[in-house]
């Protein structure tokens, strides 16, 4: 057993020496999970919280992964965790909860042990922000899986500009005739003053008319068609 | 900037999003069941009268919490796969369960009412042995692990480790067991095979060697089952070629060697070639055990036995009995026996171990399903009832997994099957017409028999359907005065017929311990089950439907070809789907390895899909082989075209049937082993339909799909791992020609690779080794702005290779599986369903693996619907179908297309199965649940007042008029 010891010791060190070359000023990863087989094994700890929720009622159904399912560990009654046995390297560690959210950690052993924790960022792998190492993870809230049905209100109808567009000039229509007096004599002049000012020019034919004409005229001749259908309705305006 | 297009990416998808559960629709069309796998060790928690709880270690690597009274699951821990995380021992003592895990590495108590770990703690490497809770005084405060050099003792409270010694020889000496009565001494027990026994024995304090002696056993073979420690410390072993047993007091000096007792003497003889096992008792680990013990002497014959004064007499003979089990309540310890009452049942009664009397009214009688197996295992749960009796209950374990919990006095409490934490593949088959359906069906298939009798049968028929509408009109009615909890849906096998949407199915699922079910695809209830005996471990399995429930007179007919792993030689088993039954259809006997097998469409003059099977001579058997069917085999053989894949060789090829059932070699492949291995080999699935040939573009011109059925995608991975050098490669191979239509390679990447091969495009799944991502890539296959053969699609005559566009996207989590959603026809977008190792199914739109994704936007882009690129896939817990109903261990997705063509059925299986339906571009051939009728009929019924009152109004009016 001693004689175990020893050389492990022994192996550490040499590790050791073989780290320096890439610590933590190096900011490219170490080696791959998984390629050192025979390597020290160490411990990922820390501890998770959800506020505002008993530990009791969410850790029998969380459990800690890291890098997929590599590695497995449980939480303890009082939130903390640790998962054994894991080689140097880099880590995504993630609580997974059905119930709640968890922000995953990246965790980065050296062969030394040592240990470092930082924001998971896949698209700069390399940048560092550094989270607190033993990890301390906060719950994020409950998971929101269920999209919101869209409800039917009085409120969400009026408020739709479609109908506020339909609304508000039948209200111009009926209204408008009520609030201004057109009996009185004055005011209908003033109206067709402004009538007559809206028409341009009252000496030009007007198109639309010409063109009832023209196609009146056609469609007796041709007989009908969608045409004449057409032109029939705009004589009776 | 970055960032800025993730926002407008997700803002986008917002629009875009169609496949997400609704708060109102959770278990409406969705279930889910939780196994835990084939039970290693259970634990009833005795420690209070009321206790629900049931502690079961499995072969999976779960450690679970069961309800007796309902086989719910209280809590569950999945830990890793694979050795590392096998459980080893499970030991309880109050509310605590100490679990030995991954080989004696580490060891877990456990707050059993919460479902937490107490503690944890790593020990020393080195092969498990065995595990003890050592008491003191009365008291449990260590547990003991033995490993094959050591002996470690640690606190049961922290968990902190008290004292670890070496073993002494442990290079010659096989140490297995451990015996403390808590006398404050604990005895480790090991052997030297075929010589002698070696007995240590520790302090508890300090792990000081107290004395060490070995005694001659020349006979002996194995501890573990032929040995036991029996009242205050005696060791006893049984022995077959000798046909003894053996005797020896742990504890004291003077005895050196072995007393031996020919079962001769007690009338008794071990059966030929068995191992004899003893079980024995210890019902309080601070105390010796009892004096009794249970010698089985041959698969059906127990004994129950005592040692008294250093005499073993025979307390009661069970001869025959199946199981035997020790069970204590208290003060009082019962032995359950399991005797066979006749073919198909079983009893169990309940003997008081200390005499071997009976108890009186204690029968429970036990029904073996004759579609199952023998029950293995018998769990003992002993109470003490109101008057002081024991009463009791047991769990029974069966070959084929099925946990039957019983209660006095042979009532079945549940059921659970846990063969289905392991199914290995699965089928979707359609249910069958109801007979009044099939009634009309049978009309058309008929020939005509004049007009008339048509006529006539055609109202005949039409008079039961109103007959069945009427019946069913009563039966809501009748049901509807009920209150809504008596109103039971049940669901049995003779009223299983198909709805109008084809939305319930049978799904058929092969369990890797070899027994079939059928479930109900609407509720999750088991119909049939079906044991097949013989199936031999690891074996592999392939389900195929020769014939659907389309063919009405004819029943529907599934095909399991059953392989070994080994040999490679394989059998049929051809069934029922909808029944389970056995059909008797001669099978082709396979005296030969199967290397393939081929469903052709070619009907048989029963409806049956051909089925070929290629040996290892490339000769092929055809299933079924009538007549008729070899007639249409030789006029179509010239087009039949199969492939081969050897990984060990890395040799892909092609072969082409002959007419006289040979084959021919066509092409080979030869991919060079030392740089890369085949992982997959993957076609198109036979069932898909492509609605569209081509994609409109922003300037209204078409990119033309190239649509090869004959497309074969092929993942290699390199065989040097180094993160610099590793690669993944893609091969898109036509399996007809042999003919490499496109090649690529991701390089500084590695497997595990999870693709998808459907319509013109591949998606995979790698691991970037070099920025540690999973990534996403996407090849799409087009032919170009022009089809060059509308009509037909020919893999020889294929002048142009296809355009081939490529993107790949970070996706921000481990994989476990890949599938894509299926529909009827086609038309409905297709989405990927990503099983997550949290157990989530994510369903993630296809729409982002859209390789012609812009990196700037412009009118066109705008104008197809086309989402800008951005690195990162989005994950949005809104996408997971499953809601909060995790799967864990998702092993496969299976998608089957429904009457529907908004509606894809999913079934997720691993440890737990989970069935739902997606909708991947909403449900728009149905209305919406939360469509409002109240609203859309008062609209109405308001506009019919309206016009009625206006009309009435304007009469009135006209008429004042008219007067005026």
């Amino acid at each position: 057993m001693q004689y175990i010891k020893r050389l492990l010791d022994v192996y550490i060190a040499l590790q050791a020496l073989f780290a320096l070359s890439w610590g933590f000023s190096d900011t490219e990863p170490g080696p791959v999970a998984g390629s050192q087989s025979n390597g020290d094994r160490f411990k990922i700890e820390g501890r998770a919280v959800v506020p505002g929720v008993k530990t009791q009622d969410w850790i029998s159904t969380a459990r800690i992964l890291v890098e997929g399912e590599e590695y497995v560990g449980f939480l303890k009654t009082d939130g903390s965790f640790a998962v054994n046995d894991v080689p140097s390297g880099s880590y995504v560690v993630e609580i997974v909860s059905p119930s709640f959210r968890f922000d995953p950690v990246r965790v980065d052993i050296t062969s030394k042990g040592k240990m470092r924790a930082r924001l998971v960022n896949y698209i700069k792998t390399s940048e560092v922000l550094r989270q607190p190492y033993p990890l301390q993870i906060r719950s994020g809230g409950p998971h929101t899986y269920f999209m919101k049905r869209e409800t039917w209100g009085w409120t969400d109808f009026l408020m739709n500009p479609m109908v506020m567009m339909m609304v508000l000039p039948l209200l111009i229509i009926v209204l408008l005739p009520k609030v201004v007096n057109t009996n009185d004599p004055e005011m209908r002049k003033e109206m067709e003053q402004s009538m007559n000012m809206l028409n341009p020019n009252p000496e030009l034919p007007d198109v639309s008319e010409l063109m009832t004409k023209l196609f009146s005229k056609g469609s007796s001749k041709s007989g009908g068609g969608t045409k004449g259908s057409r032109s029939v309705a705009l004589k009776r305006r | 900037m970055a960032w800025l297009v993730v926002r407008l990416a997700i803002s986008l998808s917002l629009l875009y999003t169609a496949s997400a559960v609704f708060e109102d629709q959770v278990g409406k069309f969705d279930w889910r069941e939780q196994f835990i796998g084939k039970v290693r060790f259970a634990l009833f928690d005795t420690h209070s009268q009321a206790s629900k709880k049931l502690l079961v270690a499995t072969d999976k690597n779960v450690f679970a919490s069961l309800n007796s009274r309902t086989g719910d699951l209280f809590w569950r821990h999945v830990d890793k796969t694979g050795p590392e995380g096998h459980i080893d021992a499970l030991l309880m003592y109050g509310q605590d369960a100490v679990v030995v895990v991954g080989n004696g590495r580490l060891l877990r108590s456990w707050e059993t009412t919460v479902g937490g770990l107490k503690w944890e703690a790593v020990l020393d490497t080195g092969s498990f042995q065995a595990a003890a809770l050592i008491g003191v005084q009365d008291f449990v405060k260590y547990v003991a692990v033995l490993k094959k050099s050591a002996i470690s003792l640690h606190d049961l409270s922290s968990g902190s480790q008290i004292w670890v010694e070496n073993l002494p020889d442990s290079d010659t000496v096989q140490y297995q067991t451990i015996y403390s009565g808590g006398n404050g001494l604990v005895f480790v027990l090991g052997f030297v095979p075929s010589s002698h026994i070696v007995i240590v024995e520790y302090k508890i304090e300090d792990g000081e060697i107290m004395k060490k002696k070995s005694v001659e056993a020349a006979w002996m073979s194995s501890l573990e089952n032929s040995c036991a420690v029996i009242s205050s410390g005696n060791l006893l072993c049984v022995d077959q070629t000798t046909q003894s047993l053996y005797t020896l007091p742990l504890q004291s000096a003077e005895h050196t060697e072995m007393r031996q007792i020919h079962l001769q003497t007690l009338d008794l003889e071990v059966a030929s070639g068995f191992q004899p096992v003893l079980t024995s008792t210890q019902p309080n680990p601070a105390q010796p055990p009892l004096a009794e013990f249970f010698l089985q002497l041959s698969p059906d014959h127990h004994i129950l036995l005592q040692l008294k004064d250093d005499l073993i007499a025979p307390l009661r003979d069970f001869n025959p009995s199946y199981l035997a089990a020790f069970a204590t309540s208290g003060e009082k310890t019962v032995a359950a026996v399991m005797t066979p009452k006749n073919d198909t049942a079983c009893s169990i009664n309940l003997f008081s171990a200390d005499t071997g009397r009976r108890h009186l009214d204690t029968t429970i009688i036990y029904h073996m399903d004759p579609n199952g197996g023998k029950p293995n295992r018998l769990y003992v749960h002993a109470f003490l009832k109101k008057d002081d009796s024991v009463g009791y209950r047991v769990m029974v374990q069966t070959e084929d997994l099925t946990l039957t919990f019983l209660q006095q006095p042979g009532r079945v409490v549940w059921m659970r099957e846990e063969a289905l934490a392991d199914v290995v593949t699965m089928e979707m088959v359609d249910l069958p017409l109801t007979g009044t359906q099939a009634e009309l069906e049978g009309e058309f298939g008929k020939k005509a028999d004049g007009l008339l009798p048509m006529v006539l049968k055609r109202l005949s028929s039409q008079f039961i359907l109103l007959q069945a509408w009427m019946a069913h009109l009563w039966k809501l009615f009748y049901d509807a005065r009920k209150p809504r909890s008596s109103v039971k849906n049940e669901v049995t096998i003779d009223t299983l017929s198909r709805d109008e949407f084809n939305l319930q199915k049978m799904m058929v699922m092969v369990t890797a311990s070899g027994k079939l079910f059928g479930i109900d695809s609407k509720s999750g209830t088991v119909l049939w089950k079906q044991y097949l005996e013989d199936i031999k471990p690891d074996s592999i399995f392939k389900l195929i439907v020769q014939r659907t429930t389309a063919h009405f007179p004819h029943p529907p007919q599934c095909t399991l070809l059953i392989k070994d792993k080994d040999t490679g030689l394989g059998s049929l088993y051809v069934f029922n789907p909808i029944f389970g039954k056995k059909s008797h259809i001669s099978v082709p006997a396979l005296p030969r390895p199967v290397l393939q097998t081929l469903l052709l469409p070619v009907i048989d003059q029963d409806y049956a899909k051909v089925l070929l099977l290629i040996d290892d001579q490339y000769k092929v058997t055809a299933f079924p082989s009538t007549k008729n069917v070899l007639q249409q085999l030789q006029d179509t053989a010239s087009s039949v075209f199969f492939y081969l894949v050897d990984s060990s060789q890395g040799k892909l090829s092609g072969f082409r049937l002959r007419m006289d059932l040979s084959t021919e070699l066509i092409w080979e492949v030869v991919i060079p082993t030392e740089v890369q291995k085949i992982v997959a080999v993957k076609g198109k699935r036979a069932n898909e339909h492509v609605h569209s040939q081509g994609r409109v573009m922003g300037d209204r011109s078409v990119l033309y799909k190239y649509l090869n059925p004959n497309l074969l995608a092929v993942i290699t991975e390199s065989t040097d791992i180094h993160q610099e050098r590793s690669f993944v490669g893609i091969f898109l191979i036509d399996g007809v020609t042999g003919r490499i239509v496109h090649e690529a390679v991701q390089r500084k990447a590695r497997g595990p690779v999870h693709f998808v091969h459907s319509e013109n495009w591949l998606v995979y799944v790698y691991w970037n080794s070099k920025f540690r991502r999973n990534e996403f890539s996407v090849l799409e296959l087009f032919e170009g702005a022009e089809l060059y053969n509308s009509t037909v699609f020919s893999s020889l005559d294929r002048p142009h290779p296809p355009q081939v566009l490529q993107q790949s996207y970070i996706f921000p989590a481990p994989i476990s599986t890949l599938e894509a959603t299926l529909t009827e026809k086609g038309i409905t977008s297709r989405h990927l369903l990503v099983g997550l190792p949290s157990g989530s199914i994510l369903s993630l739109p296809k729409m982002f693996l859209d390789p012609r994704r812009p990196e700037l936007i412009s009118e066109q882009s705008r104008e197809e619907n086309l989402i800008p690129y951005a690195p990162e896939m989005p994950i949005r817990t809104e996408w997971f179908i499953n809601y909060n109903q995790t799967v864990s261990r998702v092993r496969g997705i299976y998608t089957a297309p429904s009457g529907l063509e908004s509606t894809c059925l999913v079934v997720v299986y691993g440890l737990d199965i989970y069935q739902t339906r997606v909708f991947p571009s909403k449900q728009f051939d149905v209305l919406k649940d939360d469509y409002d009728y109240v609203l859309i009929s008062s609209v109405l019924f308001g506009l019919f007042f309206a016009t009625m009152i206006s009309k009435r109004l304007a009469e009135v009016k006209l008429l004042n008029r008219a007067w005026r």
